[in-house]
């Protein structure tokens, strides 16, 4: 195959994945035209599940589900798509980086788009530098913490990465934006512009949003999106050459791999081209060593060379190709951070001794260090979530479960009925249930509380019983008792007084999200009674 | 409209015709009919019961707007027809939170058949809508009817004056006051506050904002969304009731089986029978109490053209 042929068949590869992994991302989410056949619903209990493959991109990421394997011995669904990324890339290298990764092909068209430098500033950049081995450092790092029991390679995996940006910031905020327009001409007077008005945001919707979505921490996830966006203009792909654990596990894989460079030095005439245009500084020129580890297959010095003095081509008798630069620093420091971040994580006692009563995980999740051992931090929970009520922690979690997901009742609650968060888990450490099983078993997030000082008819000010009428279980979780208070200035006052049934109650928090008293509501919800933890129970059971 | 702006010849040829039309016309609609207008405007009350477990909900239903004089007698070829069914919860039909799936397909086909331009389903829910109308079943009857599932959105809330005594600006789901005729279609069942949630509570669900504040005066609130919206007809749907646990329910032990539907233009009298279903004399019930005290309608609901019939 010619070069430029190579080099199209690159975009266009690069084109697609990223559609398609933008296709899922905005299918992640309940669609519009799902319907149940009720003539069924009389009879079973069919639950709602998304059509698209959404954790596709997930399965097909390897760092993901090695370490899920490492920390929790765990074979993630679908592991088989990243071992063969990994076979792929023992044979061809890192395709992956060049082909398929959108994260990848993100930054090389922000870099394509505003080339950083020009001349011979770039050819001078684009020399391999030490700052290439930071991502092994990262990655040995997040290897060895998830090996320890701590899995956080979600905050640097570059599916994970894009995921969380793009859905909890991106999206969002953009959504909002278009929204906004929307609405105030939606109050035009003039019925041209309110139409068009419905019409937009019909077209918008699907993609954005149908209501606007809110996270806890977005603004940070956005900032650093765009910050590693940015770094695009100090070095082309610059995530891939110098952060990414990804990148770094792809390119240990492959120092066999059967496609090389292969360089005619009599040919070359150092017109610096090659480098120039070189995407991961993986030294293409003639005289240099090729560095098949830092190589992201971009064919792009293959493509430019006028001399043809370079050429990719398959070969099979065994040769080793130069070793990749890890350098023992990296070694040494990640392993050190690696160990010291799992011991770190646990000194908050958060795991080990109590946990924060906030931290209300979606239903299913698996009991906390399992938990803690499986979690991406990738946002597809967070995303799929109709009520909006999976946020991202702050330091609810702890250090070690930052960006973890739970629920904040005053944003959303869970329904009764819905799995999709477990459904959409690429990797189980939500598990996947079906909305029988969770009603009937029953699994407990958490449980609620009044808080009599603030409740309406506790402190005498008003008949209320909102938190009851919402109550989804069956008999009601809370209940009412009758009762003569003592109102504004002594007046007595019939009302209907709650009270938690905690043997009932789930702590689905629709109570706390519907109840009157906004902000910090009269009844909430605490992770105490979630059935994943026996020492959080408050009941002898 | 704008005043602010000259009105061109046009414009105002335009305006006079529409003006001296409609008098024409409403001159002509009130001259011979002036006589029988008291008589025409008694209201009826119409409650249709199944002899037979098993009945088809949708014979029943079809039987139902037959004793009423067929349904061409409250949709008019071309009219726009919104559906207000109580979708509130995404549970099952069979625990008779929300409204029966076949009764609100037969309203629908009653009306497509009546020549209605276009009928949709409006609600505003309480859980998410999307996973309401999938499970209640509403999904799949606007697909199979080709009926528009209006899914609510800030965008179709505006502030509207309800000229209550209790509710003044309140967020209202438009689509349900953009329509040429509106015909309520809830569900019988029990309510921890208000006793029942028949129709006239069930505008509820019309409109948006902090809802959950209207339980402090719930009947007042109730008998003020009633009076703003105002529909066409009122269907109860009594096939299946829920006894206790309301009005989310869960559980099919709450649910009783009644094979009953309630038809009235008299939004009061449509919920004292419907109360009666539940064993409860109309004037226990604090919003039907106060919707006959201040002029909504009668409980007494035997004074009207009163029908019952078994199919």
């Amino acid at each position: 195959m010619t070069a430029r042929r190579l080099v199209w068949l690159r975009r266009s590869c690069q084109a697609l994945f990223l559609a398609f992994f933008l296709l899922l991302l905005v299918e992640s989410r309940l669609p519009l035209d799902v319907y149940q056949d009720y003539s069924l619903a009389f009879l079973s209990d069919e639950d709602l599940r998304l059509w698209w493959p959404v954790t596709f991109f997930f399965q097909l990421d390897p760092l993901v589900g090695l370490t899920s394997l490492l920390s929790a011995g765990v074979l993630i669904s679908g592991f088989f798509w990243g071992a063969a990324v990994l076979v792929l890339t023992l044979l061809l290298g890192r395709v992956f980086c060049g082909f398929v990764c959108p994260f990848g092909s993100t930054h090389h068209a922000v870099s394509w788009f505003k080339p950083s430098l020009k001349g011979d500033r770039m050819v001078r950049a684009n020399r391999k530098s030490g700052g290439q081995r930071v991502k092994y450092f990262l990655l040995i790092l997040l290897l060895a913490a998830a090996v320890l029991g701590l899995n956080v390679a979600g905050w640097l995996d570059p599916i994970a990465l894009l995921f969380r940006s793009l859905a909890l910031a991106v999206l969002p905020a953009v959504g909002n934006g278009l929204r906004a327009v929307f609405e105030a001409m939606a109050t035009s007077d003039i019925r041209i512009v309110k139409l068009l008005s419905y019409g937009a945001e019909i077209l918008v919707a699907p993609v954005f949003g149908y209501e606007p979505k809110a996270y806890q921490t977005a603004w940070l996830i956005g900032a650093l999106f765009l910050t590693i966006l940015f770094l695009n203009r100090i070095r082309p792909r610059f995530w891939c050459r110098f952060l990414c654990p990804l990148g770094a596990l792809l390119g240990l894989c492959s120092r066999f791999s059967l496609l090389r460079l292969e360089k005619y030095p009599d040919k070359c005439t150092q017109c610096n081209l090659c480098t120039r245009s070189c995407q991961g500084a993986a030294c293409p020129q003639p005289g240099e060593s090729w560095q098949t580890a830092e190589c992201v297959t971009c064919f792009n010095c293959f493509d430019v060379c006028p001399e043809d003095a370079l050429t990719f081509t398959f070969r099979f008798t065994p040769v080793m190709t130069e070793k990749p630069d890890i350098g023992r620093r990296a070694v040494i420091g990640g392993l050190l951070g690696g160990v010291s971040l799992p011991l770190l994580g646990r000194l908050d006692g958060l795991v080990d001794k109590t946990g924060d009563p906030r931290l209300i995980r979606p239903p299913g999740s698996l009991p906390e260090s399992e938990f803690l051992q499986l979690c991406q931090r990738c946002g597809q929970c967070m995303k799929v979530c109709p009520t909006n009520a999976i946020q991202p922690t702050l330091a609810e979690a702890g250090m070690a479960g930052f960006w973890s997901p739970h629920l904040v009742m005053v944003q959303g609650y869970c329904e009764y009925t819905c799995t999709l968060c477990g459904s959409v888990c690429p990797t189980g450490a939500i598990a996947r249930i079906s909305a029988r099983e969770k009603v009937e078993r029953p699994v407990k997030i958490g449980s609620a509380y009044v808080d009599r000082g603030r409740c309406l008819p506790w402190s005498g000010n008003a008949p209320c019983i909102v938190c009851q009428e919402h109550c989804p279980t069956s008999p009601k979780a809370i209940y009412l008792i009758d009762e003569l208070v003592s109102g504004p200035e002594g007046k007595k006052l019939q009302v209907q007084l709650p009270y938690v049934d905690l043997k009932r109650c789930v702590g689905c928090g629709i109570c706390e999200n519907k109840c009157p008293v906004r902000g910090l509501p009269a009844i909430r919800t605490i992770a105490a009674g979630e059935s994943r933890s026996m020492r959080n129970q408050i009941l002898l059971l | 409209m704008e005043f602010d702006h000259r009105m061109t010849r046009r414009e105002t040829l335009h305006t006079l015709l529409k003006l001296t039309g409609t008098a024409t016309l409403a001159g002509a609609g009130f001259w011979p009919t002036a006589a029988r207008s008291a008589a025409q405007r008694r209201r009826f009350y119409i409650e249709v019961a199944a002899r037979f477990e098993g009945t088809d909900v949708k014979t029943l239903t079809r039987k139902t707007f037959e004793a009423a004089g067929g349904m061409q007698r409250f949709v008019s070829r071309g009219d726009v027809v919104v559906i207000k069914p109580n979708l509130s919860w995404a549970r099952r039909p069979e625990l008779a939170a929300t409204t029966h799936p076949e009764v609100l397909q037969s309203v629908i086909e009653l009306c497509q058949e009546a020549g209605a331009k276009k009928v949709r389903i409006a609600d505003n829910t309480i859980h998410d809508a999307r996973r309401c109308f999938a499970i209640t079943g509403a999904g799949q009857v606007a697909k199979q009817t080709g009926a528009d599932l209006i899914y609510p959105r800030s965008s179709l809330m505006r502030d509207m004056n309800l000229r209550g005594s209790r509710l003044e600006v309140w967020p209202v789901f438009t689509p349900l006051v953009e329509a040429d005729k509106l015909i309520n279609l809830p569900v019988a069942k029990h309510h921890s506050l208000s006793r029942l949630t028949l129709g006239m509570k069930n505008w509820i669900g019309g409109v948006d904002g902090s809802r959950w504040s209207l339980h402090q005066d719930i009947n007042q609130t109730i008998v003020d969304l009633a009076h703003f919206f105002e529909p066409t007809v009122t269907l109860i749907d009594a096939v299946r009731i829920m006894t206790r646990n309301g009005p989310s329910g869960g559980s099919t032990a709450d649910v009783a089986v009644k094979n009953t539907l309630i038809l009235s233009d008299d939004p009061v009298a449509a919920d004292a029978g419907a109360a009666m279903l539940f064993g409860s004399r109309p004037e226990e019930i604090g919003f039907i109490r106060l919707g006959q005290k201040q002029g909504l309608g009668t409980a007494d609901f035997q004074q009207l053209d009163y029908r019952k019939v078994a199919v």
